[in-house]
């Protein structure tokens, strides 16, 4: 045995062949490419304008004034985010007191308790609550919400107000807790429960003893996320929330200690950072005037927030990754 | 295109030198009877090193393997003989972090050289795999994907007939060529994937475990199969089934833990009257 | 104490108690989303229909000729007795439950406006009742057939709609030119190339496409007598998907049924087209045609199968009970006299323009503005999101240029899927609007910017879809010597593409109901009339609903609003049950 078998063709192909491989690998990367010019154009565009708005109005002011009308009918413009933060935050503390412990209740019941058929009827139905347009929750908000809060709760309620507009947000963002915090939850090994049992420790004593600290940086990262989805939730508050930029009212308790009755805020309209973009979109969008730059400068602020937040999430989240 | 005589000349050189795979060069018959008036060898290996990152998966590796003959690569699993059978359709250069050192002749040419396409290549070397994996598609179907994909420009439907008559599948599908190659059971699937892979005319097949996700029967009728096969193609079968090798192979090559090809001979030779004592000791049970 | 062995309460017991508040505590922390939402849809629905005025007698007499008829086809198809049992118990049980609690309420509470016990026991018990014998039923023969009839007939009934929607805004003879030069001579190349296996013919499919999309945009000024729209209509659209249809039925059975299932359909659309408005019938015109066409021919296609399958056949009595249960119900409540409710949500709200009377505001141009948007996003987001999703699957490397730029994408798909639409909005505005000029609030600009916020969610989907093909497919084609294009269009992405095309919709879904990035790039809130070309200004359902939600009188905000959000989640309920029944098919078929 000294021959070989003719040598075949194994050549590599060239012309049309490799032309259309090469083309269709080509086409799917300038698609990839697509989402990252997404991104460069967003940074872009926000700087662009966002450094117009603030060679007029300087960074400290627009960070520490108090006082935000961009409209120039009365009383002369001014640009202090400040009010704007206040009503940002507002909304997002109160939907985070619904959202967190009832997603994370939600995520327990879920991984722990919930049988097969059960889950597999509640997970779907959770992700309605996220799959309803915003602008749907608004109007609940406006229409069902208020009123009955009003009839029942606060006869001094506003039309306009954060407290109905933050219980939607709240419930817009529990699946969102829940179904991350349900997969870290479920990622807990067996081994985990199992060893907790042999203890003679309850099912009680095992979810909220063991797993849920087994899984607290998938549960913390949820948390981030829906933070910061409800810092940048629009639609809800734009229809129900009002558009009044306002300072809290500071009452002077004993000894003269400036206090917010968190009640007064909650019950009055107010103004968050998406509504007031909104608003100028509402009256002015030719572009090269003062509120219309200011947008950009708030949708900057925004965008820095949420890609802070949405970072840090997954930097915690790749941690508890690493766990297993 | 490289020379096929100075290769051969080269070839002899490193036989010479490998102490480890001793081949006979004056093999009458094989164990199946075979005819073998005159070898020529279908593929070669020289010294062929395999890296996953730094582990080495394959140690100085070489030997030739004649056409149309059943050659069996045995050894315990780990051995590093299914990474070997993957050079040689370079499938292992899906993966990232493998790395191939050393010449594995295909035709005299090696397959490693800068100009060679890997689908070229694929395309006269055909394999089957461990666990059966018939497309989603009709029977039809996957026997004339090799052809489709090549823009083979006959007979598509007399091809497959004769595909599935090699793998001797025809008698049991051919009135539902169109229904789903899923709905075959497991040993039908696999024949369907021999029929897939000998359609568009390969050289060689490569065949990875073949029998070992199917029951006795199925496998017994997979291996009629490979014998009959040999008279058109040559068929290279990792198995760690060593009755099987010994069944129906011509030669076969033992591997033993760290990628090493510790010996390589006719199968009556290896499973009578094997040079080394560690080789003994795996065919007689005593490991792996 | 070890020789103890009787008394197993030596071992003491641990209190169970707080686990078990626990338990109902996450219990009804579950539900609580799920409860509320439930409540707020309940009060729309009654809103949007004026179910509140709704007497009785009137809800009871459909109840009696539309529902119970329904639920009892349900239980037919399902001929299970425990699921009979289980209905009967809850129907009645519900019944004396709701009327309880309903009286207790009231009398130790007080009113619950808006709600009477009937409109409860319709929505607590009736309706999930419904839904659930509408599952179990759809499990049976009968039923899955009659549900299938009735999904083919709304769903061809509405991407014929979507048609002649979005013929307002295409120009319907450059359509013609485009399908007579260039679809119809490549489709013709193709399929005599596959079926005399002649790979060039395959291959000139595509030039020549294009070449006669360039020959139909170079013709479109220049000629100028055109056939009328029915004739387009039936030439581009009906004719091919009655072609269609009947080589479907032509590869399942014989060639007269194709004859059959093709032409029958395509008659009664053509007389309806051609006939309909001279006879007097109310309806007809190109849009008729199109609408029976596309409706018609699956249907038949469907009672073709049904026929030559031969099982669950009763089930195609569906449609004739639904429709019979429904005129009986309207004979009764004219000859008894009884009051019907005035629905907001009504035919001339779909087919109306929005006015300053809520009695005559109507939904008409946003539905179309929506529609077209969305078919726009529909087609960018899913060319995007399956080549981005093959390119990071299917073409990566760990290493070198492409793998950095595999893990860049990556990593930016993941932050770009958190940033808040509006900021999307601003992007729209700037580089599609002002930069590009494709004006503020067109067609164009609200569709390129949703399709670009939806992106990274298809992007996902379709990966998690590309991911779960196994990789013995993958190996198996690539030892067959299959490039990897080759690869990818013959064994992936047909495995795929149930999974994408389920992610789209789900994404698709996303982008119907957005509306910040639309207030951001400028889209009307109300515009009057249909747009006629993809740069007039647009308004969308969610705009729509915005600026209702805005009115400070009671029609508006109690009915118009309730009856437009009524409208956008029928829509949105509709794609993701198509979405998910895309899904379950596939799974099925696995």
């Amino acid at each position: 045995m000294t021959d070989s078998i003719e040598s075949p063709d194994l050549q590599r192909r060239s012309g049309l062949t490799r032309l259309k491989e090469g083309t269709y690998g080509g086409f799917f990367a300038a698609c990839a490419v697509v989402t990252l010019l997404t991104t460069i154009a967003i940074i872009a565009t926000l700087l662009s304008d966002a450094v117009v708005f603030f060679s007029e109005v300087p960074i400290r002011q627009f960070l520490t004034s108090t006082n935000w009308s961009p409209n120039p009918a009365g009383g002369g413009q001014a640009f202090g985010i400040i009010p704007l933060v206040i009503g940002t935050l507002t909304v997002t503390i109160t939907a985070a007191f619904i959202a967190l412990p009832v997603g994370t209740l939600t995520a327990i019941y879920l991984s722990e308790y919930a049988t097969p058929n059960a889950r597999s009827i509640l997970k779907p139905l959770l992700e309605v609550l996220a799959g309803i347009p915003t602008v749907v929750y608004g109007y609940f908000a406006l229409v069902y919400v208020t009123p009955a809060l009003k009839a029942m709760l606060f006869p001094e309620m506003s039309t306009f107000n954060a407290l109905s507009a933050s219980l939607m947000v709240g419930i817009m963002t529990i699946p969102m807790v829940s179904s991350i915090s349900e997969d870290a939850m479920s990622a807990v090994p067996d081994d985990l429960r199992q060893a907790g049992y042999g203890l003679g420790a309850t099912k009680f004593e095992v979810s909220t003893g063991i797993v849920v600290p087994a899984s607290i940086s998938g549960i913390a990262s949820s948390y981030i996320l829906a933070v910061s989805r409800a810092i940048g939730e629009t639609m809800i508050v734009v229809v129900a929330m009002g558009a009044q930029a306002r300072m809290p009212p500071v009452q002077e308790a004993v000894f003269g200690i400036p206090f917010v009755n968190p009640a007064d805020v909650l019950i009055d309209s107010g103004m968050t950072i998406t509504v007031a973009m909104v608003q100028i979109a509402g009256s002015d969008l030719t572009g090269g005037t003062l509120p219309y730059d200011a947008m950009f400068a708030l949708g900057l602020t925004l965008f820095v927030v949420t890609l802070v937040m949405n970072v840090l999430s997954d930097i915690i989240a790749e941690r508890y990754r690493e766990e297993y | 295109m490289s020379n096929t005589e100075t290769g051969t000349e080269t070839e002899a050189e490193t036989e010479r030198q490998t102490s480890d795979s001793l081949i006979t060069t004056d093999v009458e018959t094989g164990s199946n009877g075979r005819a073998t008036a005159s070898e020529r060898t279908a593929v070669a290996a020289r010294d062929v090193d395999v890296y996953y990152g730094d582990e080495q998966a394959i140690d100085g590796v070489s030997m030739e393997i004649p056409e149309k003959r059943v050659v069996a690569l045995i050894g315990p699993s780990g051995c590093g003989k299914s990474t070997f059978l993957r050079c040689i359709n370079r499938m292992n250069d899906m993966i990232d972090v493998c790395r191939v050192e050393g010449d594995i002749e295909f035709g005299g040419k090696n397959v490693y050289d800068g100009d060679v396409d890997p689908v070229a290549l694929r395309r006269k070397i055909g394999m089957v795999f461990q666990e059966p994996n018939p497309f989603p598609k009709s029977i039809r179907d996957n026997v004339a994907y090799g052809l489709k994909i090549q823009k083979f420009d006959g007979d598509v439907d007399a091809r497959v007939e004769e595909s599935l008559k090699s793998a001797a599948l025809w008698d049991e599908v051919n009135d539902k060529l169109d229904s789903s190659g899923l709905d075959l059971s497991g040993g039908q699937q696999q024949r369907l994937c021999i029929a897939r892979a000998i359609a568009p005319d390969p050289e060689v097949i490569l065949m990875d475990e073949p029998t070992s996700a199917l029951d006795p029967i199925a496998a017994s009728k997979i291996e009629d199969l490979i014998d009959d096969l040999a008279e058109e193609y040559t068929v290279i079968i990792v198995t760690h089934n060593m009755q099987q090798a010994a069944r129906i192979s011509d030669r076969t090559a033992v591997f033993l833990t760290g990628g090493q090809l510790v010996e390589y001979d006719d199968t009556t030779t290896i499973f009578e009257d094997p040079e080394h004592d560690r080789v003994e000791d795996y065919i007689t049970g005593k490991f792996g | 104490m070890a020789t103890d062995n009787t008394a197993t309460t030596a071992f003491g017991e641990v209190s169970r108690v707080r686990g078990i508040v626990f338990e109902y505590l996450s219990f009804g922390a579950s539900v609580f989303g799920i409860f509320a939402l439930a409540v707020l849809l309940i009060y729309v629905t009654i809103d949007a229909f004026d179910l509140a005025n709704a007497n009785p007698l009137w809800l009871l007499t459909y109840f009696i000729t539309l529902v119970v008829p329904f639920l009892g086809f349900c239980l037919y198809s399902a001929r299970d007795p425990a699921v009979t049992r289980r209905a009967l118990v809850a129907a009645g049980g519900g019944l004396v439950a709701i009327a309880a609690v309903f009286t207790a309420i009231e009398a130790f509470v007080g009113q619950i406006p808006r709600l009477n016990w009937p409109l409860a026991y319709l929505f607590v018990v009736i309706i999930p009742l419904t839904g659930y014998l509408t599952y179990v039923g759809a499990q049976g023969r009968a039923g899955s057939v009659g549900f299938g009839l009735i999904g083919r007939l709304l769903g061809g009934t509405a991407i014929g709609l979507a048609f002649t929607v979005l013929f307002l805004v295409f120009d319907a003879r450059l359509w013609f030119l485009v399908y007579t030069l260039g679809v119809v001579p490549a489709v013709l190349a193709y399929g005599y190339g596959r079926i005399r296996s002649v790979p060039t013919a395959q291959t000139a499919a595509v030039p020549v496409a294009i070449g006669g999309l360039f020959v139909a945009v170079f013709l479109r000024p220049v000629v100028d007598t055109y056939p009328t729209t029915v004739f387009i209509y039936l030439w581009t659209l009906a004719v091919p998907v009655a072609v269609a249809g009947g080589f479907v039925v032509n590869a399942r059975g014989s060639r007269t049924a194709a004859l059959a299932a093709a032409g029958g359909p395509l008659a009664v659309a053509t007389g309806v087209g051609l006939l309909g408005q001279p006879l007097g019938l109310g309806v007809g015109g190109p849009n008729a045609l199109l609408v029976v066409a596309v409706a018609g021919v699956p249907t038949a296609v469907y009672l073709h199968r049904v026929a030559d399958v031969g099982e669950g056949v009763t089930g195609l009595g569906l449609p004739v009970l639904l429709v019979a249960g429904a005129l009986a119900g309207a004979l009764l409540v004219e000859s008894f006299g009884l009051p019907a409710p005035d629905p907001w949500l009504n035919g001339s709200f779909v087919t109306e323009a929005p006015s300053r009377n809520a009695r005559e505001a109507g939904l008409y141009p946003a539905i179309v503005g929506s529609v077209i948007i969305i078919a726009m996003v529909a087609a960018l987001s899913f060319v995007l999101g399956v080549a981005t999703s093959v390119f990071l699957e299917e073409y990566t490397a760990d290493s070198g240029i492409v793998g950095a730029l595999t893990r860049m994408v990556q990593i930016n798909i993941a932050n770009l899927a958190a940033i808040p639409s509006v900021v999307y909005g601003l992007l729209g505005l700037a580089v599609f609007a002002n930069l590009i000029g494709f004006g503020f609030g067109t067609a164009v600009t609200a569709s390129l910017t949703l399709s670009l916020l939806i992106l990274p969610i298809t992007i996902i989907s379709a990966q998690e879809a590309i991911r779960s093909v196994p990789d013995d497919l993958r190996r198996g084609s690539d030892a067959m010597g299959a490039t990897r294009w080759q690869t990818t269009k013959n064994v992936v992405l047909p495995e795929a593409f149930p999974g994408i095309l389920t992610g789209t919709i789900l994404a698709l879904g996303r982008a119907i109901g957005e509306t910040a990035p639309l207030i951001m790039i400028g889209a009307a809130t109300t515009v009057f009339s249909a747009p006629t070309s993809l740069f007039s200004r647009f308004s969308a359902m969610p705009m729509q609903i915005y600026a209702w939600a805005d009115f400070p009188q009671a029609e508006f905000r109690y009915g118009v609003v309730a009856a437009g959000v009524i409208t956008l989640l029928i829509i949105l309920i509709g794609m993701n049950g198509t979405a998910i029944l895309l899904r379950n098919r596939a799974e099925g078929e696995n």
